[in-house]
């Protein structure tokens, strides 16, 4: 399997680490580019170009730790804020436009009403991308 | 511009995917999940699961920035209710209203629904024009100004018949825009203009004097 584009989508959780990591890993091997987006997903009271500052703030702390990360694996990332109204629809259009190779998502062990949950966007993203996906759950505290 | 558009039913889902291909922001609000994952499937993420009529879906559809909203399920009070919610809450500028059942449409305009729209009405109209009822047919209803712009053939037994316009009892503000004569240029008719059995006359009149426009060229 050659991969040329990577992408990561990062949102801050603590599964964003080990996600930048492996996904270098990866690229590494075939000197895949690596793509980190983080997405911040706009209410509908806005417009979708409304600029939120503390949501834009966040966005660019986590990308530049996102960069930093990849430096420590000694691996350059490009990084890109996206503003959508649903964060899985904004990735796998993300992946089709630049014809993404592998899609690399961190997730955390997530309960909710005390059953394992995997949310919304990580569901959409393995039913509808066009390309592989890495899920990288992280451990369980 | 942001449209609103509640029920993604048979009116509604084929309404926004023309607006989507308009380049328009469209958000469909719908209360079946089925229906809503249907519109996902084939729209994109423009839907969201709800009851239209309710504030708090329209607080979190962002209604009070849209620039039209647009109710198309196949109930009237819920197309009434959530357009006056859209109207008097958010204070949408324009709210549109499909009504099922025309005798409703008078109603909604009351209320204050800014446009509606007779799947029933519309349909009648060109019956109306096939088939010689004996009475007008509704081309454009001019609100603002209380106006009517309606079509007549004027039937072989017309009174008005081989006479000029001029003799007509025409009720006042009336006013005859044109005259199509079968296999010859739209005219627009002058004082002196003599119609024909088979003549459309398209005028221009006051609702409540429809009825007298009738009696002019078809008879009680």
């Amino acid at each position: 399997m050659e991969l040329k584009k990577i992408l990561v989508a990062v949102n801050g959780n603590g599964a964003d680490e080990e996600a930048i990591k492996l996904a270098c890993s990866v690229a590494r091997k075939s000197k895949a580019a690596v793509y980190v987006v983080y997405i911040i997903q706009v209410k509908r009271s806005l417009p979708l170009d409304a600029e939120i500052s503390s949501e834009i703030q966040r966005a660019e702390e986590v990308l530049t730790h996102a960069e930093d990360i990849a430096s420590e694996q000694d691996y350059d990332v490009e990084t890109d804020l996206l503003q959508a109204r649903e964060v899985g629809p904004a990735i796998v259009d993300e992946a089709m436009e630049r014809d993404i190779d592998l899609i690399v998502l961190g997730m955390p062990y997530k309960r909710a009403f005390g059953m394992f949950s995997l949310g919304t966007t990580v569901p959409y993203v393995l039913r509808e991308a066009p390309c592989r996906v890495l899920l990288c759950r992280e451990p369980i505290s | 511009m942001y449209i609103i558009v509640i029920g993604g039913g048979i009116v509604g889902y084929p309404l926004c995917r023309a607006l989507l291909s308009e380049g328009h922001e469209v958000l469909v609000i719908e209360k079946d999940a089925k229906r809503c994952d249907y519109l996902e499937d084939n729209l994109g993420s423009v839907c969201i699961r709800g009851d239209g009529c309710e504030a708090a879906t329209l607080e979190e559809a962002g209604t009070a920035r849209a620039d039209i909203f647009v109710a198309t399920t196949t109930r009237d009070e819920d197309n009434l209710m959530a357009c006056q919610v859209a109207k008097y809450k958010f204070k949408v500028a324009q709210t549109i209203a499909l009504v099922n059942d025309p005798v409703n449409e008078e109603l909604f305009r009351k209320l204050g629904v800014d446009y509606t729209v007779s799947v029933v009405t519309h349909l009648l109209e060109p019956i109306k024009e096939e088939i010689p009822t004996g009475s007008l047919t509704h081309l454009l209803s001019l609100r603002d100004e209380g106006m009517e712009v309606v079509e007549v053939r004027i039937p072989q037994d017309s009174k008005a018949v081989k006479k000029p316009v001029r003799e007509l009892a025409l009720p006042p503000d009336c006013i005859l825009a044109l005259v199509i004569r079968k296999e010859q240029k739209p005219q627009v008719p002058t004082l002196d203009t003599v119609l024909e059995a088979g003549d459309r006359v398209i005028a221009l009149t006051r609702g409540e004097d429809e009825a007298a426009l009738r009696d002019v060229f078809i008879g009680s």
